[in-house]
Protein backbone atom coordinates (compact mmCIF):
# COMPACT_ATOMS: atom_id res chain seq x y z
CA UNK A 1 0.00 0.00 0.00
CA UNK A 2 1.41 3.17 -0.49
CA UNK A 3 2.13 5.58 2.22
CA UNK A 4 -0.46 8.47 2.37
CA UNK A 5 1.67 11.77 2.80
CA UNK A 6 -1.10 13.89 3.09
CA UNK A 7 -3.46 14.68 5.36
CA UNK A 8 -6.92 13.88 4.71
CA UNK A 9 -8.45 14.08 8.29
CA UNK A 10 -7.80 17.36 7.98
CA UNK A 11 -10.38 17.66 5.53
CA UNK A 12 -13.07 15.97 6.93
CA UNK A 13 -12.73 17.39 10.11
CA UNK A 14 -12.20 20.91 9.11
CA UNK A 15 -16.35 21.77 7.91
CA UNK A 16 -17.65 20.78 11.19
CA UNK A 17 -14.73 22.00 12.97
CA UNK A 18 -15.74 25.80 11.58
CA UNK A 19 -19.31 25.57 12.48
CA UNK A 20 -18.99 23.67 15.77
CA UNK A 21 -16.18 26.39 16.61
CA UNK A 22 -17.86 29.69 15.80
CA UNK A 23 -21.97 28.33 17.04
CA UNK A 24 -20.72 26.49 20.07
CA UNK A 25 -17.39 26.81 21.63
CA UNK A 26 -16.89 30.76 20.57
CA UNK A 27 -20.41 31.90 22.15
CA UNK A 28 -19.40 30.35 25.36
CA UNK A 29 -16.47 32.10 25.55
CA UNK A 30 -17.95 35.11 25.18
CA UNK A 31 -20.77 34.80 27.31
CA UNK A 32 -18.02 34.76 30.18
CA UNK A 33 -16.28 37.65 28.83
CA UNK A 34 -19.63 39.27 28.78
CA UNK A 35 -20.74 38.65 32.04
CA UNK A 36 -17.91 41.25 33.08
CA UNK A 37 -19.19 43.95 31.21
CA UNK A 38 -21.97 46.26 31.80
CA UNK A 39 -23.58 46.30 27.98
CA UNK A 40 -27.19 46.51 26.35
CA UNK A 41 -26.11 44.94 23.57
CA UNK A 42 -25.81 48.48 21.13
CA UNK A 43 -23.98 50.90 23.07
CA UNK A 44 -20.72 51.22 24.91
CA UNK A 45 -19.34 47.79 26.66
CA UNK A 46 -17.83 49.21 30.44
CA UNK A 47 -15.80 46.48 32.07
CA UNK A 48 -17.40 46.27 35.72
CA UNK A 49 -15.51 42.92 36.33
CA UNK A 50 -17.12 40.92 38.68
CA UNK A 51 -20.13 43.65 39.39
CA UNK A 52 -22.89 42.21 37.79
CA UNK A 53 -22.31 38.46 39.85
CA UNK A 54 -22.36 40.84 42.95
CA UNK A 55 -25.43 42.32 42.02
CA UNK A 56 -27.03 39.05 41.32
CA UNK A 57 -26.11 37.61 44.83
CA UNK A 58 -27.02 40.84 46.61
CA UNK A 59 -29.58 42.79 45.18
CA UNK A 60 -32.75 41.94 46.74
CA UNK A 61 -34.93 41.93 44.00
CA UNK A 62 -32.47 39.67 41.42
CA UNK A 63 -31.88 37.31 44.42
CA UNK A 64 -35.20 37.09 44.99
CA UNK A 65 -35.87 36.26 41.84
CA UNK A 66 -33.29 33.64 41.64
CA UNK A 67 -33.94 31.81 44.40
CA UNK A 68 -37.96 31.37 43.38
CA UNK A 69 -36.48 30.33 40.00
CA UNK A 70 -34.03 28.13 41.37
CA UNK A 71 -36.91 26.22 44.03
CA UNK A 72 -38.96 25.62 41.31
CA UNK A 73 -36.30 23.89 39.19
CA UNK A 74 -35.68 21.93 42.45
CA UNK A 75 -39.17 21.10 42.85
CA UNK A 76 -39.05 19.69 39.43
CA UNK A 77 -36.13 17.55 39.48
CA UNK A 78 -37.34 16.62 42.70
CA UNK A 79 -40.37 15.07 41.91
CA UNK A 80 -38.61 13.50 38.70
CA UNK A 81 -36.62 11.40 40.96
CA UNK A 82 -38.89 10.30 43.32
CA UNK A 83 -41.92 9.63 41.16
CA UNK A 84 -40.65 9.81 37.59
CA UNK A 85 -37.95 7.80 37.70
CA UNK A 86 -39.88 5.03 39.82
CA UNK A 87 -42.84 5.09 37.36
CA UNK A 88 -40.45 4.63 34.07
CA UNK A 89 -38.74 1.93 35.44
CA UNK A 90 -41.92 -0.03 36.84
CA UNK A 91 -42.99 0.15 32.93
CA UNK A 92 -39.77 -0.21 31.26
CA UNK A 93 -39.55 -3.69 33.80
CA UNK A 94 -43.46 -4.62 32.69
CA UNK A 95 -42.70 -4.31 28.83
CA UNK A 96 -39.52 -5.88 29.63
CA UNK A 97 -41.33 -9.00 31.02
CA UNK A 98 -43.03 -9.03 28.23
CA UNK A 99 -46.46 -7.65 29.26
CA UNK A 100 -49.64 -8.09 26.74
CA UNK A 101 -49.36 -5.13 24.69
CA UNK A 102 -46.37 -4.15 25.30
CA UNK A 103 -45.76 -2.62 21.39
CA UNK A 104 -48.91 -0.51 22.60
CA UNK A 105 -47.50 0.88 25.40
CA UNK A 106 -44.38 1.64 24.29
CA UNK A 107 -46.05 3.57 21.23
CA UNK A 108 -48.48 5.45 23.62
CA UNK A 109 -45.67 6.50 25.86
CA UNK A 110 -43.52 7.53 23.81
CA UNK A 111 -45.84 9.13 21.36
CA UNK A 112 -46.03 12.72 23.26
CA UNK A 113 -41.82 13.18 22.72
CA UNK A 114 -42.73 13.70 19.03
CA UNK A 115 -45.30 17.10 20.04
CA UNK A 116 -44.48 20.48 19.93
CA UNK A 117 -44.63 22.18 23.68
CA UNK A 118 -47.42 24.38 22.67
CA UNK A 119 -49.45 21.33 21.94
CA UNK A 120 -48.97 20.14 24.83
CA UNK A 121 -49.93 22.77 26.82
CA UNK A 122 -53.49 23.25 24.54
CA UNK A 123 -53.76 19.07 25.58
CA UNK A 124 -53.20 20.08 29.08
CA UNK A 125 -55.97 22.90 28.57
CA UNK A 126 -58.38 20.96 26.93
CA UNK A 127 -58.22 18.79 30.03
CA UNK A 128 -57.73 21.07 33.39
CA UNK A 129 -58.94 24.72 31.67
CA UNK A 130 -61.75 26.70 33.54
CA UNK A 131 -64.23 27.09 30.74
CA UNK A 132 -63.56 24.24 27.94
CA UNK A 133 -62.00 21.50 30.31
CA UNK A 134 -62.91 17.83 30.56
CA UNK A 135 -61.61 17.69 34.13
CA UNK A 136 -64.16 20.41 35.40
CA UNK A 137 -66.95 19.27 33.49
CA UNK A 138 -66.54 15.60 34.53
CA UNK A 139 -66.92 17.22 38.19
CA UNK A 140 -69.78 18.50 37.72
CA UNK A 141 -71.16 16.37 35.94
CA UNK A 142 -70.37 14.05 39.16
CA UNK A 143 -71.62 16.57 42.07
CA UNK A 144 -68.20 18.54 42.83
CA UNK A 145 -69.24 21.36 40.62
CA UNK A 146 -68.39 23.72 43.70
CA UNK A 147 -64.82 22.84 43.47
CA UNK A 148 -64.07 23.49 39.70
CA UNK A 149 -61.44 26.09 39.10
CA UNK A 150 -58.85 27.18 36.79
CA UNK A 151 -56.69 24.56 36.98
CA UNK A 152 -53.67 26.26 35.26
CA UNK A 153 -54.48 29.34 36.67
CA UNK A 154 -53.70 28.48 40.22
CA UNK A 155 -50.45 29.77 41.13
CA UNK A 156 -49.88 27.25 43.93
CA UNK A 157 -50.39 24.05 41.34
CA UNK A 158 -48.09 26.04 38.73
CA UNK A 159 -44.79 24.11 39.07
CA UNK A 160 -46.75 20.98 39.03
CA UNK A 161 -48.61 21.14 36.11
CA UNK A 162 -45.06 21.87 34.78
CA UNK A 163 -43.95 19.33 36.05
CA UNK A 164 -46.94 16.68 35.17
CA UNK A 165 -46.34 18.27 31.27
CA UNK A 166 -42.64 17.49 31.72
CA UNK A 167 -43.28 13.85 32.41
CA UNK A 168 -46.29 13.49 30.39
CA UNK A 169 -44.27 14.27 27.38
CA UNK A 170 -40.81 12.89 27.99
CA UNK A 171 -41.37 9.65 30.23
CA UNK A 172 -40.97 7.75 27.30
CA UNK A 173 -37.24 8.36 26.54
CA UNK A 174 -36.22 7.07 30.16
CA UNK A 175 -37.93 4.12 29.73
CA UNK A 176 -37.06 2.88 26.60
CA UNK A 177 -33.30 3.62 28.01
CA UNK A 178 -33.93 1.49 30.79
CA UNK A 179 -35.67 -1.50 28.49
CA UNK A 180 -32.66 -1.40 27.16
CA UNK A 181 -30.55 -1.61 30.02
CA UNK A 182 -32.53 -4.29 31.24
CA UNK A 183 -31.93 -6.20 28.09
CA UNK A 184 -28.15 -6.34 28.83
CA UNK A 185 -28.69 -8.22 31.68
CA UNK A 186 -28.53 -12.06 31.43
CA UNK A 187 -31.11 -14.22 31.75
CA UNK A 188 -29.34 -16.64 33.81
CA UNK A 189 -29.56 -15.02 37.11
CA UNK A 190 -33.40 -14.07 36.49
CA UNK A 191 -34.15 -17.60 35.74
CA UNK A 192 -32.06 -19.34 39.31
CA UNK A 193 -33.61 -16.97 41.02
CA UNK A 194 -37.27 -17.79 39.78
CA UNK A 195 -36.39 -21.16 40.38
CA UNK A 196 -35.42 -20.53 43.50
CA UNK A 197 -38.55 -18.80 43.86
CA UNK A 198 -37.77 -15.15 43.93
CA UNK A 199 -40.86 -13.66 43.05
CA UNK A 200 -41.79 -11.07 40.07
CA UNK A 201 -40.60 -7.63 41.97
CA UNK A 202 -38.48 -9.46 44.35
CA UNK A 203 -36.75 -10.11 41.01
CA UNK A 204 -36.74 -6.42 39.98
CA UNK A 205 -35.74 -5.11 42.92
CA UNK A 206 -32.55 -7.93 43.59
CA UNK A 207 -31.46 -8.87 40.06
CA UNK A 208 -32.50 -6.43 37.83
CA UNK A 209 -32.01 -3.01 39.67
CA UNK A 210 -28.74 -3.50 40.87
CA UNK A 211 -27.06 -4.56 37.21
CA UNK A 212 -28.58 -0.86 35.71
CA UNK A 213 -27.32 1.59 38.13
CA UNK A 214 -25.59 3.60 36.10
CA UNK A 215 -28.49 3.38 33.34
CA UNK A 216 -30.47 4.95 36.55
CA UNK A 217 -27.72 7.73 37.14
CA UNK A 218 -27.54 9.02 34.06
CA UNK A 219 -31.06 9.03 33.19
CA UNK A 220 -31.18 11.08 36.94
CA UNK A 221 -28.44 13.13 35.80
CA UNK A 222 -30.54 14.10 32.24
CA UNK A 223 -33.20 15.01 34.13
CA UNK A 224 -30.99 17.47 36.73
CA UNK A 225 -29.87 19.11 33.54
CA UNK A 226 -33.10 19.16 32.42
CA UNK A 227 -35.08 20.48 34.81
CA UNK A 228 -32.29 23.28 35.11
CA UNK A 229 -32.82 24.50 31.94
CA UNK A 230 -36.26 24.15 31.35
CA UNK A 231 -37.91 27.21 29.41
CA UNK A 232 -40.53 26.66 26.75
CA UNK A 233 -43.54 24.96 29.14
CA UNK A 234 -42.61 27.78 31.60
CA UNK A 235 -42.85 30.51 29.37
CA UNK A 236 -46.19 28.97 27.66
CA UNK A 237 -47.75 28.87 30.83
CA UNK A 238 -46.71 31.80 32.71
CA UNK A 239 -45.27 34.33 30.02
CA UNK A 240 -42.92 35.94 30.07
CA UNK A 241 -42.71 37.14 33.78
CA UNK A 242 -42.66 33.54 34.68
CA UNK A 243 -46.48 33.35 36.22
CA UNK A 244 -48.68 34.92 39.40
CA UNK A 245 -45.86 35.70 41.46
CA UNK A 246 -43.28 33.59 39.51
CA UNK A 247 -45.04 30.77 40.53
CA UNK A 248 -43.90 28.80 37.23
CA UNK A 249 -40.89 31.14 37.03
CA UNK A 250 -37.09 28.84 36.52
CA UNK A 251 -33.66 30.06 35.42
CA UNK A 252 -34.28 29.95 31.62
CA UNK A 253 -37.16 32.45 31.91
CA UNK A 254 -35.42 34.79 34.75
CA UNK A 255 -32.51 34.75 31.76
CA UNK A 256 -34.73 35.38 29.08
CA UNK A 257 -36.44 38.13 30.78
CA UNK A 258 -33.12 39.77 31.42
CA UNK A 259 -31.77 39.41 28.73
CA UNK A 260 -34.18 40.09 26.12
CA UNK A 261 -36.82 42.32 27.98
CA UNK A 262 -39.85 41.60 29.33
CA UNK A 263 -42.52 41.90 26.41
CA UNK A 264 -45.88 41.70 28.00
CA UNK A 265 -49.11 43.33 27.41
CA UNK A 266 -48.01 46.18 29.88
CA UNK A 267 -45.15 47.45 28.15
CA UNK A 268 -41.88 45.88 27.10
CA UNK A 269 -39.30 46.83 29.77
CA UNK A 270 -35.17 46.40 29.06
CA UNK A 271 -32.69 46.55 31.15
CA UNK A 272 -29.62 48.61 29.78
CA UNK A 273 -27.33 46.16 30.91
CA UNK A 274 -29.61 43.41 29.64
CA UNK A 275 -26.63 41.45 27.79
CA UNK A 276 -23.87 41.90 31.04
CA UNK A 277 -26.60 40.77 33.19
CA UNK A 278 -28.44 38.45 30.77
CA UNK A 279 -24.78 36.77 30.40
CA UNK A 280 -24.26 36.56 34.19
CA UNK A 281 -27.26 34.11 34.92
CA UNK A 282 -26.80 32.50 31.97
CA UNK A 283 -23.16 31.52 33.37
CA UNK A 284 -24.39 30.93 36.82
CA UNK A 285 -26.72 28.34 35.36
CA UNK A 286 -23.72 26.99 33.48
CA UNK A 287 -21.84 26.27 36.85
CA UNK A 288 -25.50 24.31 38.48
CA UNK A 289 -25.11 22.35 35.50
CA UNK A 290 -21.42 21.67 34.45
CA UNK A 291 -20.25 19.38 37.29
CA UNK A 292 -23.31 17.39 36.58
CA UNK A 293 -22.95 17.63 32.74
CA UNK A 294 -19.30 16.23 33.36
CA UNK A 295 -20.36 13.51 34.87
CA UNK A 296 -23.41 12.29 32.81
CA UNK A 297 -21.05 12.62 30.02
CA UNK A 298 -18.60 10.24 31.81
CA UNK A 299 -20.81 8.20 32.33
CA UNK A 300 -22.09 8.08 28.32
CA UNK A 301 -18.30 8.26 27.24
CA UNK A 302 -17.35 5.25 28.67
CA UNK A 303 -20.74 3.51 27.29
CA UNK A 304 -22.58 3.33 31.07
CA UNK A 305 -20.42 0.22 32.28
CA UNK A 306 -23.31 -1.28 33.97
CA UNK A 307 -23.80 -4.97 32.68
CA UNK A 308 -19.60 -5.93 32.00
CA UNK B 1 -41.86 -23.60 27.56
CA UNK B 2 -39.02 -22.26 28.98
CA UNK B 3 -37.78 -19.85 31.92
CA UNK B 4 -38.52 -16.97 30.60
CA UNK B 5 -42.33 -17.65 29.71
CA UNK B 6 -42.88 -19.57 32.76
CA UNK B 7 -41.47 -16.26 34.46
CA UNK B 8 -43.90 -14.15 32.36
CA UNK B 9 -46.76 -16.35 33.83
CA UNK B 10 -45.81 -16.09 37.32
CA UNK B 11 -46.46 -12.04 37.94
CA UNK B 12 -48.89 -11.60 40.81
CA UNK B 13 -51.61 -9.87 41.39
CA UNK B 14 -49.53 -6.19 41.59
CA UNK B 15 -48.53 -6.65 38.25
CA UNK B 16 -51.82 -7.54 37.17
CA UNK B 17 -53.26 -4.35 38.48
CA UNK B 18 -49.71 -2.01 37.15
CA UNK B 19 -50.66 -4.05 33.67
CA UNK B 20 -54.29 -2.62 33.66
CA UNK B 21 -53.17 0.93 34.81
CA UNK B 22 -50.37 0.88 31.32
CA UNK B 23 -53.72 0.06 29.37
CA UNK B 24 -55.93 2.65 30.75
CA UNK B 25 -53.24 5.41 31.15
CA UNK B 26 -51.80 4.27 27.07
CA UNK B 27 -55.46 4.55 26.16
CA UNK B 28 -56.03 8.18 27.49
CA UNK B 29 -53.22 9.18 25.72
CA UNK B 30 -54.85 8.00 22.12
CA UNK B 31 -57.96 9.43 23.64
CA UNK B 32 -56.90 12.75 24.00
CA UNK B 33 -55.37 13.04 20.93
CA UNK B 34 -58.69 12.08 19.14
CA UNK B 35 -60.36 14.37 21.73
CA UNK B 36 -58.34 17.20 20.17
CA UNK B 37 -58.79 16.04 16.76
CA UNK B 38 -62.69 16.03 17.08
CA UNK B 39 -62.93 19.27 18.80
CA UNK B 40 -61.02 20.77 15.96
CA UNK B 41 -63.50 19.97 13.19
CA UNK B 42 -66.42 21.71 15.58
CA UNK B 43 -67.43 25.48 15.02
CA UNK B 44 -65.59 27.48 18.42
CA UNK B 45 -69.25 28.50 19.50
CA UNK B 46 -69.54 24.35 20.00
CA UNK B 47 -66.31 24.08 21.53
CA UNK B 48 -66.70 27.04 23.89
CA UNK B 49 -70.59 26.45 24.98
CA UNK B 50 -71.44 22.83 23.98
CA UNK B 51 -68.02 21.13 25.36
CA UNK B 52 -69.41 17.49 25.45
CA UNK B 53 -72.85 17.94 23.53
CA UNK B 54 -72.79 15.06 20.93
CA UNK B 55 -71.33 16.48 17.34
CA UNK B 56 -74.04 18.49 15.98
CA UNK B 57 -71.91 19.80 12.70
CA UNK B 58 -68.58 18.48 12.28
CA UNK B 59 -66.57 20.26 9.18
CA UNK B 60 -63.35 21.28 7.90
CA UNK B 61 -64.12 24.88 8.21
CA UNK B 62 -61.36 25.38 11.06
CA UNK B 63 -58.90 23.51 8.51
CA UNK B 64 -59.93 25.42 5.53
CA UNK B 65 -59.49 29.01 7.54
CA UNK B 66 -56.09 27.85 8.54
CA UNK B 67 -55.08 27.34 5.36
CA UNK B 68 -56.21 30.14 3.48
CA UNK B 69 -56.82 33.03 5.40
CA UNK B 70 -54.12 32.08 7.86
CA UNK B 71 -51.56 30.87 5.95
CA UNK B 72 -50.68 27.40 7.53
CA UNK B 73 -48.68 27.03 4.46
CA UNK B 74 -46.49 29.89 5.03
CA UNK B 75 -45.47 28.28 8.49
CA UNK B 76 -45.20 25.35 7.40
CA UNK B 77 -42.82 26.05 4.84
CA UNK B 78 -40.57 27.91 7.25
CA UNK B 79 -40.50 24.80 9.35
CA UNK B 80 -39.89 22.90 6.39
CA UNK B 81 -37.18 25.01 4.88
CA UNK B 82 -35.44 25.08 8.81
CA UNK B 83 -35.74 21.00 8.99
CA UNK B 84 -34.26 20.15 5.61
CA UNK B 85 -31.40 22.42 5.34
CA UNK B 86 -30.24 21.87 9.03
CA UNK B 87 -30.86 18.39 9.00
CA UNK B 88 -28.73 17.88 5.88
CA UNK B 89 -26.08 19.99 7.68
CA UNK B 90 -25.89 18.39 10.97
CA UNK B 91 -25.98 15.28 8.84
CA UNK B 92 -23.10 16.27 6.69
CA UNK B 93 -20.83 17.77 8.81
CA UNK B 94 -21.12 14.94 11.75
CA UNK B 95 -20.56 12.19 9.60
CA UNK B 96 -17.31 13.58 8.21
CA UNK B 97 -16.26 14.83 11.07
CA UNK B 98 -16.80 11.79 12.83
CA UNK B 99 -14.99 9.82 9.98
CA UNK B 100 -11.99 11.90 10.24
CA UNK B 101 -12.22 11.53 13.84
CA UNK B 102 -12.34 7.26 13.82
CA UNK B 103 -10.24 6.29 10.87
CA UNK B 104 -7.28 8.16 11.28
CA UNK B 105 -4.36 8.35 13.31
CA UNK B 106 -3.05 11.35 14.10
CA UNK B 107 -1.76 14.03 16.68
CA UNK B 108 -4.50 15.80 18.89
CA UNK B 109 -7.13 12.62 18.18
CA UNK B 110 -8.23 12.25 21.84
CA UNK B 111 -8.50 15.72 22.11
CA UNK B 112 -10.60 15.83 19.05
CA UNK B 113 -13.08 13.33 20.42
CA UNK B 114 -13.56 15.33 23.64
CA UNK B 115 -13.24 18.79 22.14
CA UNK B 116 -16.57 17.78 20.26
CA UNK B 117 -18.46 16.54 23.39
CA UNK B 118 -18.31 19.84 25.15
CA UNK B 119 -21.35 21.03 23.67
CA UNK B 120 -23.46 18.61 25.51
CA UNK B 121 -22.24 20.35 28.72
CA UNK B 122 -23.72 23.79 27.93
CA UNK B 123 -27.19 24.88 28.33
CA UNK B 124 -28.31 26.17 24.93
CA UNK B 125 -28.89 29.76 26.42
CA UNK B 126 -25.25 29.98 27.47
CA UNK B 127 -24.41 30.98 24.29
CA UNK B 128 -27.39 32.57 22.67
CA UNK B 129 -26.27 36.01 23.45
CA UNK B 130 -23.41 36.32 21.69
CA UNK B 131 -25.02 34.15 18.89
CA UNK B 132 -27.32 37.14 18.44
CA UNK B 133 -24.28 39.50 18.43
CA UNK B 134 -22.98 37.32 15.71
CA UNK B 135 -26.54 36.88 13.55
CA UNK B 136 -26.97 40.59 14.47
CA UNK B 137 -23.82 41.49 12.88
CA UNK B 138 -24.46 38.84 9.81
CA UNK B 139 -27.81 40.73 9.11
CA UNK B 140 -29.06 36.98 9.94
CA UNK B 141 -31.83 38.03 12.50
CA UNK B 142 -35.78 37.37 11.69
CA UNK B 143 -34.01 34.66 8.38
CA UNK B 144 -34.47 31.00 9.15
CA UNK B 145 -30.38 30.92 8.21
CA UNK B 146 -29.75 32.15 11.85
CA UNK B 147 -31.47 29.25 12.95
CA UNK B 148 -30.31 26.70 10.70
CA UNK B 149 -26.66 27.35 11.59
CA UNK B 150 -27.17 27.18 14.93
CA UNK B 151 -28.95 23.82 15.19
CA UNK B 152 -26.89 22.20 12.60
CA UNK B 153 -23.60 23.40 14.98
CA UNK B 154 -24.96 21.50 17.71
CA UNK B 155 -23.02 18.26 16.33
CA UNK B 156 -21.89 16.93 19.75
CA UNK B 157 -24.06 13.87 19.90
CA UNK B 158 -24.08 12.90 16.51
CA UNK B 159 -20.42 13.05 16.10
CA UNK B 160 -19.95 11.03 19.67
CA UNK B 161 -22.15 8.04 17.89
CA UNK B 162 -21.14 8.30 14.63
CA UNK B 163 -17.62 8.15 15.79
CA UNK B 164 -18.38 4.58 17.78
CA UNK B 165 -19.78 3.39 14.62
CA UNK B 166 -17.06 4.19 12.23
CA UNK B 167 -14.18 2.98 15.33
CA UNK B 168 -15.81 -0.52 14.95
CA UNK B 169 -16.07 -0.86 11.28
CA UNK B 170 -13.16 -3.27 10.39
CA UNK B 171 -9.82 -1.46 8.55
CA UNK B 172 -10.74 -4.45 5.64
CA UNK B 173 -13.78 -2.79 4.47
CA UNK B 174 -11.83 0.44 3.66
CA UNK B 175 -8.67 -0.68 2.41
CA UNK B 176 -10.50 -3.27 0.06
CA UNK B 177 -12.34 0.36 -1.58
CA UNK B 178 -8.56 1.57 -1.48
CA UNK B 179 -7.33 -1.21 -3.30
CA UNK B 180 -10.19 -1.11 -5.90
CA UNK B 181 -8.88 2.63 -6.57
CA UNK B 182 -11.39 4.75 -4.33
CA UNK B 183 -9.71 7.75 -3.06
CA UNK B 184 -10.63 9.10 0.56
CA UNK B 185 -13.20 10.81 -0.37
CA UNK B 186 -15.11 8.26 -2.45
CA UNK B 187 -14.15 5.54 0.22
CA UNK B 188 -16.08 7.60 2.46
CA UNK B 189 -19.00 8.49 0.26
CA UNK B 190 -19.76 5.49 -1.67
CA UNK B 191 -18.85 2.52 1.01
CA UNK B 192 -18.31 3.99 5.05
CA UNK B 193 -21.17 6.35 4.91
CA UNK B 194 -23.51 4.05 3.61
CA UNK B 195 -22.84 1.16 6.02
CA UNK B 196 -23.56 4.05 8.76
CA UNK B 197 -26.91 4.35 7.66
CA UNK B 198 -28.85 3.36 10.55
CA UNK B 199 -26.61 5.11 13.04
CA UNK B 200 -27.80 8.18 10.64
CA UNK B 201 -31.26 6.84 10.59
CA UNK B 202 -31.38 7.18 14.18
CA UNK B 203 -29.68 10.71 14.46
CA UNK B 204 -32.07 12.05 11.66
CA UNK B 205 -34.96 11.12 13.77
CA UNK B 206 -33.56 12.31 17.14
CA UNK B 207 -32.45 15.48 15.11
CA UNK B 208 -35.78 16.12 13.15
CA UNK B 209 -38.25 16.17 16.43
CA UNK B 210 -35.71 18.42 18.84
CA UNK B 211 -35.29 20.65 15.46
CA UNK B 212 -39.16 20.88 14.15
CA UNK B 213 -40.58 21.15 17.53
CA UNK B 214 -37.60 23.91 18.98
CA UNK B 215 -39.07 26.56 20.71
CA UNK B 216 -36.13 28.76 22.10
CA UNK B 217 -34.02 29.72 18.97
CA UNK B 218 -37.26 30.65 17.03
CA UNK B 219 -38.66 32.31 19.50
CA UNK B 220 -35.15 34.39 19.80
CA UNK B 221 -34.01 35.13 16.27
CA UNK B 222 -37.36 34.72 14.66
CA UNK B 223 -39.48 37.59 15.71
CA UNK B 224 -41.09 38.98 12.62
CA UNK B 225 -44.64 37.11 11.94
CA UNK B 226 -43.66 35.78 8.45
CA UNK B 227 -40.97 34.09 9.35
CA UNK B 228 -42.34 31.91 12.58
CA UNK B 229 -42.47 28.07 12.23
CA UNK B 230 -45.42 26.11 13.06
CA UNK B 231 -45.14 25.84 17.37
CA UNK B 232 -44.55 29.43 17.33
CA UNK B 233 -48.09 29.71 14.86
CA UNK B 234 -49.59 27.17 17.65
CA UNK B 235 -48.44 29.46 20.11
CA UNK B 236 -49.91 32.47 19.19
CA UNK B 237 -53.63 30.34 19.23
CA UNK B 238 -53.56 29.16 22.17
CA UNK B 239 -52.34 32.14 24.14
CA UNK B 240 -55.61 33.73 23.48
CA UNK B 241 -57.69 30.34 23.54
CA UNK B 242 -61.24 32.07 24.48
CA UNK B 243 -60.56 33.50 20.92
CA UNK B 244 -58.86 31.32 18.81
CA UNK B 245 -59.72 28.32 20.53
CA UNK B 246 -60.84 26.33 17.07
CA UNK B 247 -57.94 27.24 15.11
CA UNK B 248 -55.35 26.06 18.36
CA UNK B 249 -57.20 23.00 17.57
CA UNK B 250 -56.86 22.64 14.22
CA UNK B 251 -53.35 23.69 14.02
CA UNK B 252 -52.12 21.07 16.87
CA UNK B 253 -54.12 18.82 15.38
CA UNK B 254 -52.12 18.99 11.82
CA UNK B 255 -48.92 19.56 13.41
CA UNK B 256 -49.14 16.49 15.95
CA UNK B 257 -51.44 13.91 13.94
CA UNK B 258 -49.36 13.23 10.76
CA UNK B 259 -46.23 13.03 12.63
CA UNK B 260 -47.41 10.36 14.83
CA UNK B 261 -48.75 8.35 12.36
CA UNK B 262 -45.28 8.18 10.53
CA UNK B 263 -44.31 7.11 14.35
CA UNK B 264 -46.77 4.57 14.17
CA UNK B 265 -45.92 3.01 11.01
CA UNK B 266 -42.14 3.05 12.36
CA UNK B 267 -42.28 2.53 15.41
CA UNK B 268 -40.39 -0.39 15.56
CA UNK B 269 -36.98 0.99 14.01
CA UNK B 270 -37.45 3.88 15.75
CA UNK B 271 -37.42 2.90 18.95
CA UNK B 272 -34.79 0.16 18.18
CA UNK B 273 -32.72 3.21 17.41
CA UNK B 274 -33.63 5.54 20.57
CA UNK B 275 -32.60 2.28 22.85
CA UNK B 276 -28.97 1.33 21.02
CA UNK B 277 -28.35 5.21 20.16
CA UNK B 278 -29.01 6.33 23.70
CA UNK B 279 -27.14 5.48 26.96
CA UNK B 280 -24.75 2.58 25.57
CA UNK B 281 -23.86 4.94 22.78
Amino acid sequence: MKKRKRRPYIWFLLPGFLLYLAFVIYPILAAGKLSLFEWNGIGEQVFVGFRNYKELFSAPDMMGQMLNALKNSLILFVLTVLIQVPIQLIMAYMIYSKARGKSYFQVAIFSPQFIATPVIVFLFTLLFDGNVGVVNRVMEAVGLGEYTRSWLRVPEFGIYIIWAMITWAGIGVGMMYFISAMKMIGTDSLESAYIEGAGFWKRLWYIVLPQMKMTILNIILIGYIFCMTVFDYSYLLGGTAGGINGSVDVMSLFFYRMAFGDNNPLGGRISNNSVGMGTTIACVLFAMVFVVALIQILIVYRGGKDNE
Amino acid sequence: MNNRDMMSKHQGKAAGVVKALLWIYSTCVFLLLLYMTYQSLRPKSDILGKTFAAPEKLSLDNYIRLLTEEHFFRYFGNSLVILVFSLALLVFLSSLTAYGIARYQFKGRRFCRVFFLIGMMFPAQLGVIPIFQIMKTLGLINSPLSVILVSSANISMPVFMLTNFFEKLPNEIYEAAVIDGAGEWTAFRKVMFPMASPVVFTVCITASVQIWNQFFLPLVFLQRDEMKTIPQLITKYTSNIMNTVDLAAAASTLATIPILLLFIIFSNRILDGVMSGGVKG
